[in-house]
């Protein structure tokens, strides 16, 4: 058995909430149960189109399936927008190490979310859901670039249904229809209180430019950099920490990430 | 094992002969006036065990290039095969340096962060190396990192003594290599010339790193805004001949090909480089190492510093090939010692 080898999954559901995402229900060979935490990934491929490393947007359990959110961004992310129920993927994984669950026992989360980030948060979110009582609020703080892009609209107005869940939600941009809030994700932070920093846990995944920012916004509201968890995109290749390209100094994101600590990244050079 | 005998000139080359008679044998052969390459041999005459380096490393023995990780078929139904080639073979007249290289290449593919390479597995285990003493060039610095006497990643070690070699036994395989072998017991003569190897190398080497090994991943991250850098970036051209040269650049990339039909293919593993610009590129378009003294540093700094740390050696064993090769005519070795002066300067400082 190679590392390498990807097993040959069934699609059984997909649908497209964006012009440029797709989402897929996969279902691994013989109804066996990927086994993921909340934040991993697995590798996606095409026989013949190659692979990519995409996030986990689904809660880890025991339905033998389990869900990806893969936005067109070119060459085999393109193809896969066409496939449907019934298509067949490549699945190798999970790979890294995903969010710290157990650490928000007790605890208050917040989760800050921008673009396609919201996919391996929605897992970590379904995850703390299906345990409400076990922590104090959950404020989930999402930016799209405009309306039409956002994710997970029928999870957000879900999570928002519950009062005990601040579900904020904005748009740089916004368009005719758009009532929300508008203006780019830190700009929530201004929409909430936050209480004290030192029961808040901070969940983070976004594109690259967003963390400087949402760190400073956090580092204002005195929460501590060992309180917050920040997913790192990286061209993780081969995702078993062979292949060189995910490395960031003496870290390699496949295998020690792509989950990391505040403190950690912020000790990270080429990353803020 | 552990044995050291003596084998005479014609004796070797008739095992040899014997070698490349029943298996496949990569080894350095003449190219050119003066370029040897590791090459796939039909005759024992085409090795020659006196050479100082070959352009690529024979780390092409254990990671092809390309080399097929996976064939697949789509019609009439999808299929996955691993492909794990363990058709045995020889790797002959491997430097102390390259052997090293090897045993890096072990730990990288088959233990680090507990993940095991088959592909890999099954082309080291199938190998049979046979080490061979050398002399140095202007290029070559292994004294410098103490892998001058190295035997480690050998089966068998060949030091050259008159008329013939003194043989070391390292490994069952090594000892197999030897069963059919009129080998006798070396002279006290024979003895004195093999023990005079590590110190004709001391000597003979011209290229030194400053101070000493352990001392450089500290200084380093203390230069990590330092001149060096931007000031060999300014040479540096991103070929990547560096890394393709180098006996212990582990990165590589994963691709797909497809044959004529669409209907089969294989999923390619190549050797790749951290200095090229796509490298550390991901979707967005959002590049972590845009610039080539970002590119630069991280080669320096993954070979001498975090896989320094993370293996207990750095990932440099003192070959010369990057820099003997480089197109820029950059020094390996002069940017460390700038490096180190810088360190030492500022801390004066």
């Amino acid at each position: 058995m190679s590392i390498y080898e990807p097993e040959l999954a069934r699609i059984t559901r997909a649908h497209s909430p964006t012009t440029f995402d797709r989402c897929f229900e996969i279902a691994l060979p013989g109804g066996r149960t990927l086994g993921h935490r909340p934040g991993q990934f697995v590798e996606v491929s095409s026989l013949g189109l190659g692979e990519a490393p995409i996030s986990i947007c689904s809660a880890p359990d025991r339905s033998g399936r389990f869900e990806l959110c893969i936005r067109d961004m070119g060459g085999l992310t393109s193809h896969l927008q066409r496939l449907g129920e019934g298509d067949e993927l490549g699945v190798r994984g999970p790979y890294g190490n995903g969010f710290p669950v157990e650490a928000t026992i007790g605890k208050d989360c917040l989760i800050v979310a921008g673009g396609i980030g919201l996919a391996p948060l929605r897992s970590l979110i379904q995850t703390l859901l299906a345990d409400r009582d076990r922590f104090g609020r959950l404020i989930v703080m999402y930016g799209a670039r405009e309306p039409s892009e956002l994710l997970f609209t029928a999870d957000l107005a879900a999570w928002a249904a519950d009062p005990r869940n601040e579900i904020l939600v904005t748009v740089d941009r916004t368009a005719e229809g758009w009532t929300g809030h508008v203006g780019v994700v830190t700009t929530l932070f201004h929409e909430v209180a936050l209480g004290p920093p030192q029961t808040l846990l901070a969940a983070v995944v976004g594109p690259p430019v967003m963390y400087r920012f949402v760190l400073a916004e956090l580092a204002a509201h005195y929460v501590p950099d060992d309180h917050i968890f920040i997913s790192l995109e990286r061209r993780m290749k081969c995702g078993v920490g062979k292949c060189g390209h995910c490395q960031i100094d003496n870290r390699v994101v496949c295998v020690d990430g792509p989950v990391f600590t505040g403190t950690e990244v912020k000790g990270f050079h080429e990353t803020l | 094992m552990g044995a050291i005998t003596y084998l005479g000139e014609s004796e070797l080359r008739a095992m040899l002969a014997a070698l490349v008679a029943r298996t496949r044998v990569l080894a350095p052969v003449k190219r050119g006036r003066l370029s040897h390459a590791f090459a796939w041999v039909s005759d024992e005459r085409e090795i020659e065990l006196a050479y100082i380096r070959t352009v690529l490393p024979p780390k092409r023995a254990m990671l092809p290039w390309p080399e097929t990780l996976l064939e697949f078929t789509r019609a009439p139904q999808s299929r996955v095969t691993a492909v794990v080639d363990e058709t045995p073979y020889a790797l002959v007249g491997i430097h102390p340096c390259d052997l090293f290289a090897v045993s890096e290449l072990d730990w990288v593919y088959l233990q680090r962060h507990d993940n095991l390479d088959a592909h890999y597995r099954a082309r080291r285990e199938a190998a049979t190396i046979i080490g061979v003493e050398c002399r140095p060039d202007e290029y070559c610095f292994c004294t410098s990192l103490g892998l001058a006497g190295n035997r480690q990643g050998a089966d068998l070690f060949l030091t050259p003594v008159a008329g013939g070699y003194v043989a070391e036994v390292l490994t069952g395989k090594g000892e197999a290599l030897l069963q059919d072998a009129p080998t006798r017991s070396p002279t006290e003569a024979e003895l004195a010339a093999f023990g005079d190897w590590p110190t004709e190398k001391e000597r003979l080497t011209t290229l030194r790193l400053l101070g000493e090994v352990s001392e450089y991943p500290d200084l380093m991250e203390a230069r990590y805004y330092g001149n060096a850098w931007t000031e060999t970036a300014k040479r540096c051209y991103s070929c990547g001949t560096c890394t393709n040269t180098c006996p212990t650049c582990i990165c590589f990339d994963i691709a797909d090909e497809v044959d004529f039909s669409l209907q089969a293919g294989r999923r390619l593993r190549r050797w790749d480089s951290c200095q090229h610009l796509e490298f550390a590129l991901v979707a967005g378009p959002h590049n972590f190492r845009p610039k080539r003294p970002d590119r630069v540093r991280h080669r320096w700094f993954r070979k001498f510093v975090w896989l320094n740390r993370e293996y207990g050696f750095p990932f440099c064993v003192g070959c010369g090939r990057c820099t003997q090769q480089c197109t820029a005519n950059i020094s390996w070795v002069e940017v460390l010692n700038s490096v180190y002066r810088e360190a030492k300067e500022a801390r004066a400082g």
